[in-house]
């Protein structure tokens, strides 16, 4: 069913045809020589993000081929989102942030709603990992999962332990001496803490409820045709940089959109990769609002500093640095400083897209901190 | 004086490093067992604050391979040092159960330790050793990563000062005038040379070691390295044998060697880089014969053992398939 529902997106995808004009404005779409500018501007300004070109052979030609999605490693991502549950007691947390420049004056900055302010993480994450339901394992008999438990609980030392017949043990890998030698390495610093007793690997996460467990994530941002919008993608590691099961994934995922949004899916420059993936069939209509909110503000503010004369055209530029997300004067495809001044007032910039795009995805992924402009 | 403990790496392994290998195991590799040559990559470390806690949280010392480490050409992303490493992947499981990791583990640090000796070059210093075994029809992946460190007999020493900021011993343009430097070397430079004169700060690929710094006064004299640790308290693994490289072969020079633990890769508000000095006692012998080495990677339970990687639920056509209804 999946496979076919694939082979249908991707012929869709195949047969709809590349946005040609600007749309972003209007519809919250953008063309993919926006998807690259934005792009551009995402990695210069933000160089954890890197443009990659994928598999070769599934690279899209509408794109240039050494900027085929956009990637981030390693995101860190403390707690699960189902500890964040929202409850009448954190509306009071809730406090807005304004977003931008701070320093204009008009106070007509758009401002954000930023809940769980100083809250506590009083659900904990892993002792509550949620209601999701593990995925039956298909395999019948469960002697595969054995295996793992088994690795995972293995000890060096210890010959304890012995598997049925079948079963592939690695209780007995023939290693003391490496141990020896680690156990006496002084100048090796602890990590993890080595637990007590052996532990089943089923137990880890419910044994270390009360430390922090960071996963991490890798983010890739992909251009989606079909939906003319950026698409996301998550590959997640736990703790113990093991790559996350669907499940797991979706434990970070806000619960009005893990299983209704976010699927796990191929990945779209890879001939085998799967992970999971935010559905872009909203993404244009609540980009258009967060952006049309925006806009406007932007725009007021450019006309009331053309009214304050041209003289200040010299300024101006000055301005446009210090505030940078709307105005940039820096080099790039579609950026043109001369034109900037001639021009009428044109509002936020397409290359500002992508960097909206991330404060977008942070609300529906509100624990991985994809969103590392907030810095600004 | 405490004793320098070290941050030893943490592997990651990217899922398209499995299929790549899975790939390579179906159609190239076939039965063959050889050795593969295979690079990887770390940054410096990476540190997050915990919004709700305000605390600073230093996450793994990464050392992450994926689908492009079997590139022949491979680049690290920028701001990466690249590794090279050894992968030895095994038929079955029993093969990869009595494999003599002695061995194997020993002739990775034998070869270190003479290419170190014989060309001064430290490109070798950070070489990994991965052995695997991939169950490639229950997507399981088997794998135990060693990371080679030189042991020094007696051990390192931290000054009493213990590890500091940078900044409080560099001032802040020559940290700025080191990240230039660095930024505009042509290849990433994973350990370098600090000197600080009177016209300014400058660096220099530690192979030069007796000439950048032979009209320098011991005193501002330093040693950095690119440090994949965020922890403030421990230098990352690269360091060790780093150590050991200038211990065996400028044995009179440092005795006492001024480090910088290099974390910035960004000019920011506030300089994540680390500085102290770390001693060895005089007594330290002169041979120049291979240290003990140690470095195999201990499994999530804290002991030495290898790994799974359980990718039937990313992998595996049927759980998908149920997974998208």
């Amino acid at each position: 069913m999946q496979a076919i529902q694939s082979q249908f997106w991707n012929i869709r995808e195949y047969l709809s045809p590349v946005l040609k004009e600007s749309k972003f404005k209007e519809h919250g779409r953008i063309t993919p020589e926006e998807f690259v500018a934005a792009g551009d501007f995402l990695a210069y300004k933000f160089p954890v993000w890197t443009w990659e070109k994928g598999d070769t052979s599934k690279a899209r030609d509408y794109l240039p081929a050494d900027k085929q999605y956009l990637l981030t490693r390693g995101v860190p991502c403390l707690r699960r989102a189902t500890s964040l549950a929202y409850t009448d007691a954190d509306e009071d947390a809730e406090r807005m942030v304004s977003f931008g420049d701070s320093s204009i004056s008009g106070g007509e900055v758009d401002e954000w709603v930023e809940t769980h302010a100083g809250r506590k993480a009083t659900v904990d994450s892993a002792a509550n990992p949620g209601t999701i339901d593990d995925i039956p394992d298909l395999d019948g008999p469960q002697d595969d999962d054995n295996i793992a438990s088994g690795i995972g609980s293995l000890s060096l030392g210890s010959g304890s332990g012995g598997g049925t017949a079948e079963t592939p043990d690695l209780d007995d890998i023939p290693d003391m001496e490496e141990d020896d030698l680690e156990e006496g390495d002084e100048a090796t610093a602890a990590t993890t803490k080595p637990s007590a007793a052996v532990i089943d690997a089923g137990d880890i996460e419910v044994a270390k409820g009360n430390l922090l467990q960071v996963r991490t994530y890798d983010v890739m941002i992909t251009y989606d045709k079909y939906y003319q919008t950026p698409r996301v993608w998550l590959i997640g590691y736990d703790e113990n940089r093991t790559p996350l099961t669907p499940p797991q994934i979706f434990q970070d995922i806000s619960a009005d959109h893990a299983h209704k949004t976010v699927t796990i899916e191929q990945f779209p420059h890879s001939a085998s990769l799967q992970a999971a993936s935010v559905h872009p069939c909203k993404h244009a209509s609540v980009m258009k609002k967060v952006i049309e909110r925006m806009n406007n503000s932007v725009v007021e503010e450019q006309l009331s500093r053309r009214k304050s004369g041209g003289s200040a055209a010299a300024a101006n530029t000055k301005e446009a640095k210090k505030k940078w997300p709307f105005t940039r004067k820096a080099s790039g495809p579609v950026t043109d400083k001369l034109q900037n001044e001639e021009e009428e007032v044109e509002g936020m910039r397409v290359d500002f897209y992508l960097v909206v795009f991330l404060k977008f995805i942070a609300s529906i992924v509100p624990t991985i901190e994809v969103d590392s402009t907030t810095s600004f | 004086m405490p004793i320098v403990q070290f941050a030893p790496f943490s592997s990651l392994i990217q899922p398209s490093f499995w299929h790549e290998l899975t790939n390579l195991k179906i159609d190239v590799l076939r039965l063959s067992d050889e050795a593969l040559p295979i690079s990887g990559s770390y940054s410096t470390g990476k540190s997050v604050k915990d919004r709700e806690t305000g605390q600073e949280i230093a996450l793994g010392c990464n050392l992450s391979i994926g689908s492009e480490s079997f590139d022949k050409g491979f680049k690290p992303s920028q701001g990466s040092i690249a590794v090279l490493g050894t992968l030895k992947n095994y038929n079955t499981i029993d093969e990869f159960k009595a494999a003599d990791k002695t061995v194997l583990f020993n002739r990775e640090a034998e070869r270190i330790w003479e290419h170190t000796l014989k060309t001064r070059d430290t490109s070798l210093l950070t070489q990994f050793l991965l052995i695997t075994f991939a169950d490639l029809k229950k997507y399981k992946y088997y794998y135990w990563f060693a990371f080679p460190a030189f042991v020094s007999k007696p051990a390192w020493e931290i000054a009493e000062d213990g590890w500091k900021d940078a900044s409080s011993e560099f001032s802040s343009d020559a940290l700025i005038s080191i990240h230039s430097h660095l930024r505009a070397h042509p290849a990433p430079l994973p350990f370098f040379l600090v000197r600080s004169d009177a016209t300014g700060t400058t660096i220099s690929p530690v192979e030069a070691y007796s000439t950048f710094f032979e009209t320098t006064p011991s005193s501002s004299q330093t040693i950095a390295f690119v440090d994949p640790s965020a922890n403030p308290a421990n230098p990352g693994w690269p360091l060790r044998n780093l150590l050991a490289y200038l211990r065996v072969l400028y044995p009179n020079s440092t005795s006492s060697v001024r480090v910088l633990c290099w974390r910035d890769t960004d000019i920011q508000t506030t300089w994540k880089s680390r500085f102290g000095v770390v001693e060895i006692s005089a007594a330290a012998s002169e041979t120049s014969s291979r240290p003990a080495a140690v470095g195999w990677e201990k499994n999530p339970q804290g002991k030495l053992g290898p790994r799974v990687a359980d990718l039937a639920p990313m992998m595996d056509p049927e759980r998908l398939a149920n997974q998208a209804v």
